[in-house]
């Protein structure tokens, strides 16, 4: 099975874990991207929204397990065959909901750009912007090794 | 996801025209975010549709320029199917009849 290391400087990763378990407190009830306007019925609706956020609670869940013991002990995660989906699903709706709760003032034009000046930023929209900066990078290590893992399974 | 989804996909079945006919044709609709990196959507597109690299990179770029792609279009429950899987991918996808369109 292919499995992918990243050795992480653990004080610098290590805080955005608390914002990362913040957010994945609030996913669990709330869907990171709300449905679309639709005219689905009101009961085929919650339903729906309800089967999302059960998906959506256990991606978020694999995405914490990788910051294990082996995390903390030596700074590595490790990504494979079965757990690059869920992963990869999971960076993508903790990277909206931070865009939502903290990162609005922003623009979402410089969001798109990533130019941002992260001196002239107040300390959570800088700690909460570092954190998507850092869950964009584990998103494009696995889409980069293990796509077509995700593709075949 | 995963194997549930080839559900929606393949062959589609033979009634599945005279549904067409009988309903008229629903569009699947992805609307553009500024969050999702471009390599993820492109990677939903291949993985949900079953695209190839450069259609899936078409859509992927007409969301990103134009603001939405229509994806798919066929009979309602299979566009139903296909909206809930982009959801659970995190795209923000919508439901659009072809007379509205």
């Amino acid at each position: 099975m292919k499995r992918i290391e990243v050795k992480l400087a653990l004080p610098v990763v290590a805080p955005l874990l608390d914002v990362i378990r913040e957010l994945a407190s609030g996913l669990r009830g709330e869907l990171a991207a709300p449905l679309g306007p639709s005219d689905l019925d009101a009961e085929f609706a919650a339903a729906w929204t309800s089967e999302l956020l059960e998906a959506q609670t256990a991606d978020v869940a694999a995405l914490l397990a990788m910051f294990n013991e082996e995390f903390f002990a030596e700074g590595v995660i490790a990504f494979d065959e079965d757990n690059a989906e869920q992963i990869v699903r999971a960076t993508a709706a903790v990277r909206l909901r931070l865009r939502e709760l903290h990162l609005k003032t922003l623009g979402d034009e410089m969001l798109e750009s990533g130019n941002v000046e992260l001196e002239r930023l107040d300390d959570p929209v800088r700690k909460a912007f570092m954190c998507y900066l850092f869950l964009a990078t584990i998103q494009e290590l696995i889409i980069q090794h293990l796509d077509s893992s995700i593709l075949e399974s | 996801m995963t194997r549930g989804q080839s559900k929606t996909e393949g062959s589609p079945a033979p009634h599945s025209a005279v549904a067409t006919e009988l309903e008229g044709r629903w569009l699947v609709v992805v609307l553009n975010d500024p969050v999702n990196l471009m390599s993820y959507v492109v990677l939903v597109f291949k993985k949900v549709f079953g695209f190839d690299e450069s259609t899936a990179r078409k859509h992927m770029l007409e969301v990103h320029e134009r603001g939405r792609s229509v994806v798919w279009s066929g009979v309602r429950e299979k566009a139903e199917a296909y909206a809930f899987t982009l959801q659970q991918w995190h795209l923000t996808a919508v439901l659009e009849h072809e007379d509205a369109a």
